[in-house]
């Protein structure tokens, strides 16, 4: 037996406002996801995908346009016997500490130099320092070839060795200093513009105090300035560190593709070389994951030893 | 006055947003909005200014001779060939026609043989007998297991350009220089401190030994290659290392090289040094002479040319250095059409005589040779005729043997050559090296994919 059924208006209109209101409460908790929601979708198409293909594809192995095989971690046991791996790490491993302790601490020392009241025309220093970097790495690269030029070059010739010919980009041992000069030249001002930032963010209150406490220029400098700009220096040395690491265009043109020996040969071009050059999808894959897990190590080695991971 | 009918002010969060949804509008329908030409299309792809620059002047005629027909040419320049490859494994976007350079194309011809992306044209050439009208070794880098993937762009023949007048000076007549034996003695006879400081003033040639560029050219002339015609690996073959010895030698024995300055043998330093006087000679491909022409005007008429020096008496005084093909691709919907607009680019004489006039580069179709153009005296070579030594070498071209593991083996060759001159390694045990990296490679592949 069924039951006997009353229409209600009443319960109709109630029934209408709960769905309204269900609505509009549901819709609040998903308007913001709409929001992000464009972000997202191009992260999934572009970043998302692609890291999830290649990392299949490290385990894969290509040999034409359409033949794959499955080779395990067969390309990662094949990449650590690779000397011309291990050499690439070695050259780019060199230029990151060349970057990190040639090229930083010339930015902190514009930087310091561009904040104290002794300089004049700091707008246009500023810009001039900062200029570098607003070239394209391709046209440094084939700026610095003139500048390295054997023959006639400005290192060479007029500006330090006054016609000594040294084979800057002929000679292995003078390939990676060559290429980190370059790196200096090209991002020191770049970074001077962070450490300014910090800089000129230190309360004027610490100095006064240090000074009543009788501290030098040079102590106040080590117990002042370096403590407070602990998180500035940390993010420029994570990210100094991760863009050496990823080093490419510089050396591939100034080198002519790493030339002679390798010398100039970093991960990166030897990633591109395999890919592009070799068609070795798949061993350039792994090479380009080892690079994120060494990059991913590296940088919260250094977090935690720059104490940024530290409650104040 | 006209007044848009929209009102800015109340147009939702305001001005800014407006005119970026405009923007975004403007080239949404740029970007998707054009429309196909009408009549036939064509895409031809090139990596080379130079090459661009002729089909330029050159395509309009052919359109002009084919109504409607619209060959787009686009000018990648080098990141072109990497482009190319991501249009092949995607199978989505590449040319109709497509210009590959000789260090590039290697990489294409990986897998099975069905997979490369290009049509085999050696049915379309054998049909119509060009094979015969055209310098047949100069087929060699273009063809992989019997198929011909390319037409050859050109021959790239090389010689050996010298300073006349500094030899001369070094009591050196370079015309009677045969061999490579009578180049090193003249070589030592040029090779001069001339200001008594102990420096070496003057080197009698100038060779690469950061790239394969030079050693292989040798080595092709002597008859060698990385890989012979069944792709096997040839490159420590006993007339291998003894080339590289021969070269490692003109470094380090006779002592009358100097490597080359800068990266490449068209780096300004190498032309200041050639400038200097520091360079007497080179060998140098015609594409090279057009470059110098460009490059270093100043240096007109003081050049002078002679076939290579041969490795024996009577033996062959030339070798090959670059080159560029022109293939068409298994994407392309129209190969009848391309075919045509291939012959009209790469067989036709006007073209070809114009092509020699700007950038010095001899064609491989010997019909063309007869052309007045070649036989003219070159004022950049004091008033020499270089075309006409360059066809009179053409004929003798060695092949050079195309594999899908050039690009492996070129890399790891530039490495052998430079531990060989800088005496890290004997040229025997870089070759040895070297041959079995590039083996095992290859071994690994045919292990995991059988035999292609």
């Amino acid at each position: 037996m069924g039951r006997n059924v009353i229409f209600s208006p009443k319960k109709v209109f109630m029934s209408k406002k709960r769905t309204t209101n269900l609505f509009w409460n549901q819709q609040q908790k998903i308007a913001p996801y709409l929001f992000i929601a464009p972000f997202y979708l191009l992260f999934v198409i572009f970043m998302g995908y692609p890291l999830v293909s290649s990392l299949v594809m490290s385990l894969y192995e290509m040999r034409g346009f359409q033949s794959r095989i499955f080779v395990g971690i067969g390309n990662f046991t094949d990449l650590f016997r690779d000397p011309i791996f291990w050499k690439s790490l070695r050259n780019t491993a060199y230029f990151a500490v060349g970057t990190l302790t040639l090229q930083l601490p010339i930015a902190l020392l514009l930087a310091i130099l561009l904040n104290s009241k002794f300089v004049k025309g700091k707008n246009f220093l500023r810009l001039a320092f900062f200029a570098p970097v607003l070239v394209a790495g391709v046209f440094v690269a084939i700026i610095f070839n003139l500048v390295y030029d054997q023959r006639a070059g400005l290192v060479n010739q007029e500006f330090v060795l006054f016609g000594k010919e040294i084979g800057w980009l002929n000679e292995e041992k003078y390939v990676m200093p060559a290429v980190i000069l370059t790196g200096v030249w090209q991002w020191a001002g770049f970074n001077m513009i962070y450490f300014l930032a910090g800089l000129q963010g230190i309360r004027q209150e610490l100095y006064e105090a240090a000074a009543v406490d009788g501290a030098n220029w040079w102590q106040a400098f080590i117990h002042v300035t370096l403590p407070s700009l602990r998180p500035v220096i940390a993010f420029v040395f994570v990210v100094s560190m991760i863009g050496s690491l990823q080093l490419f265009d510089l050396p591939f043109i100034l080198t002519n593709g790493g030339e002679p020996a390798d010398a100039g040969s970093t991960i990166v071009m030897y990633l591109y070389k395999n890919g592009f050059q070799f068609m070795r999808l798949g061993y350039a894959a792994t090479i380009g994951w080892v690079l994120f897990f060494i990059i991913a190590v590296i940088s919260i080695v250094q977090l935690k030893l720059l104490g940024i991971f530290r409650d104040e | 006055m006209f007044r848009l009918p929209i009102d800015s002010e109340s147009f939702p969060l305001g001005k800014g947003p407006m005119v970026m949804l405009i923007l975004f509008l403007i080239s949404t329908l740029f970007i998707f909005g054009r429309s196909e030409e009408k009549g036939e299309n064509l895409e031809f792809w090139i990596f080379a200014n130079t090459h661009y620059e002729e089909y330029q002047a050159r395509v309009p005629i052919f359109e002009a001779q084919n109504p409607g027909v619209n060959v787009q040419l686009i000018n990648f320049g080098g990141t072109m060939h990497d482009k190319l490859l991501a249009a092949m494994l995607s199978n989505f976007g590449a040319p109709d026609l497509v210009e590959v350079e000789i260090t590039s194309i290697g990489r294409f011809l990986k897998g099975a043989i069905d997979e490369v992306g290009f049509v085999d044209l050696r049915p379309r050439l054998e049909s119509e007998g060009w094979m015969e009208k055209l310098v047949v070794s100069r087929f060699t880098p273009w063809s992989y297991r019997g198929r011909i993937y390319g037409i050859p762009h050109d021959l790239h023949p090389v010689v050996l350009l010298y300073r006349d007048d500094l030899f001369k000076a070094a009591g050196v007549e370079m015309t009677e220089v045969e061999t490579w034996n009578d180049f090193i003695a003249a070589g030592k006879k040029a090779t001069r401190d001339l200001d008594g400081d102990g420096e070496v003033d003057q080197y009698a040639i100038v060779l690469d030994r950061r790239t394969e560029s030079d050693y292989f050219s040798l080595l092709l002339q002597q008859g060698g290659g990385f890989f012979d015609e069944e792709g096997n690996v040839i490159i420590d073959s006993e007339l291998a290392i003894e080339t590289l010895e021969f070269f490692t030698a003109l470094f380090n024995e006779h002592k009358i090289a100097t490597p080359v300055y800068g990266t490449w043998h068209g780096d300004p330093s190498n032309f200041a040094a050639m400038q200097d006087g520091k360079i007497l000679s080179i060998l140098a491909p015609d594409w090279y002479v057009g470059i110098l022409k460009s490059q270093v005007p100043q240096m007109s008429g003081k050049w002078k040319a002679i076939g290579m020096p041969a490795w024996h008496p009577g033996g062959r005084r030339t070798t090959t250095r670059g080159g560029t093909m022109i293939g068409m691709t298994k994407q392309c919907e129209n190969p009848d059409l391309a075919w045509e607009v291939l012959k009209f680019t790469y067989f036709d004489r006007p073209g070809l005589v114009n092509r020699y006039e700007t950038t010095r580069i001899i064609p491989p179709l010997k019909s063309a040779w007869d052309a007045p153009i070649f036989k003219e005296p070159d004022v950049y070579l004091g008033g020499q005729p270089l075309g006409e030594l360059f066809i009179r070498l053409a004929p003798d071209l060695p092949p050079r043997y195309q594999n899908p593991y050039w690009s492996e083996g070129a890399d790891l060759l530039n490495d052998a050559i430079f531990a060989a001159v800088t005496g890290k390694q004997t040229p025997r045990e870089a070759l040895t090296d070297l041959a079995e990296k590039v083996r095992a490679l290859i071994a690994k592949d045919v292990g995991r994919w059988g035999e292609m």
